[in-house]
């Protein structure tokens, strides 16, 4: 299973902190599975997902490849200091 | 700016006096961080000990102080830092600045000390120089309740000291509107050294643009660019700065137990997002804000705002400590005892790595509580002492890391540059966050480059931060554009929005300086170069200086997603000299001292 964790704002939108998913080759077909179950408001260009804390931006993009046991995180767009 | 003045008040001889602005140091260097590292490298002896009364603290802000700008309110604290012996320069928000600004004043020059406590009432033009005894000993926020009062005027506003500036810690802030801090590098010791608990302030003077057709275009263009930001009209004002606390756990750059881990298992319990759904009561926005991430908090019957981002860290997760209320609870005692709060929680860290190691002896503990990780009872014990100094264990906490450390014959578990501790991110997991801490001129910092932006979050771009290839120029870039923003009067935490541009347009339709984005840059680059200036003078070592503590360079982060690195800052180093135009030695060229207009002095 992929476990997949939600931060911020999208906690509120999934209405839940952490779910598992079966068979997603990639983290493209992984957000297309959330978009569907979460509702339009579950926006993937507005996210910043890491697949074990690396951001997507430095591992392929939407074509990250995705293994059993692997945690992707899904925060919305947030800075701070 | 230009109608704007400079006070100055000489706490030794009682004397008073007002300058005009010199418009030549205000093209060149804006004003706020800039003017005032200006007035310093002119006026300060070479060697003057921080806390004698040969040194001076200035108050400042920038020409967008006071103004409509969107966070024109910030204001700064400007001196010989007693922690670090270089530079500092800590910078605030909350209502103070604006207030001030209001005065008709841009710069506060504090000169010589008191003979016994004092406090400055500063109303317009005229400053009145009034016995501090009724609150010399009080917590900030007893003071910042009584001034008002005893000026009779409610609507004053108090930047003040707490008991830990009073009795010369180090690691002191000076704390204004209860809740904010001009937070590093030891500014509130300097203020106690003066004698002078607070500075109370009221204006009446009305800020005016140079060109009100340009700004309101200007404004126009900032603000919808802030509207439309997903961090500063969102993540920022939803969960405070705290949002940041799981995203740089996930990275594996949280430090955890005096950086002995980037990792800590139960962050979320202390996050932006935990806080929201617990001890928060509402949003709180400094003046002319419109992100709002201030916090108002409530724990049992206990209120205060925060706590922020770094502070959650340093007393939270550096300490090992776990539950919300009780890192909130020593929040509120960092702002009432007026302790910096990253310095806080990185000198109680480092006394727990010295006792659990067994090189802090039992005996020194006075009867109070091991300080162990993960203990709050010890926490808050020990805040306390630190902040009154009080003990033998106490007034050495209230030295900062550096100094403990060094007492117990450990230096390597003091997490600092030019010893001011590191903030929260670990630069073992972020390699260009490494090089802002080692080369920050008032020692380690975050926002003195904050690369976190780009190379966690994203903005302005995704950089890997496990790469160093384009670190030193991306860095060098931050600290130019950040400087020109402090210097400015307006917030950091706009630039997630707003761009280079926007502040040269809103510096130019505001106060007739800065022409183009490239001359901002340029005053920028001329700022930081004088605050290395002003350290080589002080003695500067760049090879024993220009770096980060061992443990980071040398032991490998043991967990998280960023496991088995460790920081490549003196891979960079070179690289960085060379893109700042800086000989091999880390000292700034002939040639470009000259491109800046800077004056070529006799080397170090």
């Amino acid at each position: 299973m992929i476990r997949v964790r939600f931060f911020g704002q999208i906690r509120e939108i999934a209405k839940t902190k952490e779910t598992e998913v079966a068979d997603c080759p990639t983290v493209g077909s992984l957000l297309v599975l959330l978009s569907e179950n979460y509702g339009r408001d579950f926006r993937p260009e507005e996210l910043i997902v890491m697949v074990n804390g690396r951001h997507i931006a430095h591992t392929g993009f939407l074509e990250t490849p995705l293994k059993s046991e692997d945690l992707v995180s899904v925060f919305p767009v947030i800075g701070g200091g | 700016m230009s109608g704007k003045s400079l006070m100055r008040v000489n706490l030794t001889t009682g004397a008073v006096s007002t300058e005009p602005l010199k418009e030549a140091w205000l093209k060149d260097f804006i004003g706020g961080r800039g003017y005032a590292t200006k007035l310093l490298f002119e006026e300060l002896s070479p060697g003057v000990d921080p806390l004698s009364p040969e040194n001076k603290l200035v108050l400042a802000v920038g020409p967008l102080s006071g103004s409509n700008v969107p966070t024109g309110g910030r204001s700064m604290a400007a001196t010989k830092s007693p922690l670090t012996g270089f530079i500092a320069c800590s910078n605030t928000g909350g209502q103070w600045g604006a207030e001030f600004a209001r005065t008709g004043n841009a710069f506060l020059v504090v000169e010589g000390r008191a003979e016994k406590p004092v406090y400055l009432w500063i109303k317009d033009d005229r400053v009145e120089i009034r016995d501090a005894g009724a609150v010399w000993g009080q917590d900030t926020a007893v003071t910042t309740d009584r001034l008002p009062k005893e000026v009779g005027d409610d609507r004053a506003k108090v930047a003040c000291i707490g008991p830990a500036g009073e009795r010369g810690s180090k690691i002191a802030c000076i704390v204004n509107d209860k809740t904010r801090a001009m937070g590093r590098s030891g500014v509130g010791a300097v203020m106690g050294a003066k004698n002078l608990k607070a500075v109370v302030v009221r204006g009446s003077k009305t800020w005016t643009a140079v060109d009100p057709e340009g700004l309101k275009e200007a404004l126009r263009i900032g603000m919808q660019k802030i509207k439309e930001n997903g961090v500063t009209s969102q993540g920022l004002p939803a969960y405070g700065t705290a949002v940041l606390v799981n995203i740089v756990n996930a990275a594996g750059s949280f430090p955890y137990r005096n950086f002995q881990s980037g990792f800590m298992p139960e962050a979320d319990r202390q996050s932006g997002e935990t806080l929201a759904a617990t001890l928060l009561t509402g949003k709180r926005a400094c003046y002319a804000c419109p992100i709002a991430c201030g916090r108002g908090t409530k724990v049992g019957d206990k209120e205060g705002e925060g706590p922020e981002y770094e502070s959650t860290w340093s007393l939270g997760a550096n300490c090992g400590v776990v539950e919300l209320e009780t890192i909130t609870l020593a929040n509120y005692l960092c702002n009432e005892l007026g302790l910096d709060t990253i310095s806080a929680g990185g000198t109680v860290s480092a006394a727990m790595e010295l006792y659990e190691k067994g090189f802090l002896p039992a005996s020194d503990l006075e009867g109070g509580p091991k300080p162990r990780f993960g203990s709050g009872e010890a926490l808050l014990y020990w805040v306390e002492k630190m902040g009154k100094a009080e003990g033998r264990l106490g007034r050495l906490l209230a030295e900062g890391s550096a100094r403990l450390c060094e007492a117990y014959g450990h230096p390597e578990f003091s997490i600092t540059v030019k010893k001011q501790e590191l903030p929260a991110y670990d630069p073992r997991g972020i390699q260009g966050i490494g090089l802002t801490y080692a080369t920050s001129n008032r020692g380690a910092c975050h926002v003195r480059g904050y690369m976190i932006s780009a190379e966690v979050l994203g903005v302005p771009q995704k950089l890997d931060p496990w790469v160093t290839e384009g670190k030193p120029e991306w860095t060098k870039a931050f600290n130019d554009l950040t400087a020109a923003i402090d210097s400015s009067g307006m917030c950091l935490f706009t630039s997630f929005a707003l761009s280079a541009d926007d502040y040269a347009a809103f510096l130019k339709a505001g106060a007739g300086l800065i022409g183009s984005t490239e001359e901002l840059m340029r005053c920028g680059e001329r700022i930081w170069n004088l605050e290395r200036l002003f350290n080589l003078r002080e003695g500067l070592d760049p090879k024993k200086d220009d770096t980060l503590p061992k443990r980071l360079l040398e032991e490998p982060l043991p967990d998280g997603a960023a496991k088995g690195m460790v920081s490549r800052v003196p891979e960079m180093m070179p690289e960085y000299y060379r893109a700042r135009g800086w000989d091999e030695r880390g000292v700034p060229t002939e040639a470009k001292l000259r491109e800046l207009g800077l004056e070529v002095r006799e080397g170090p």
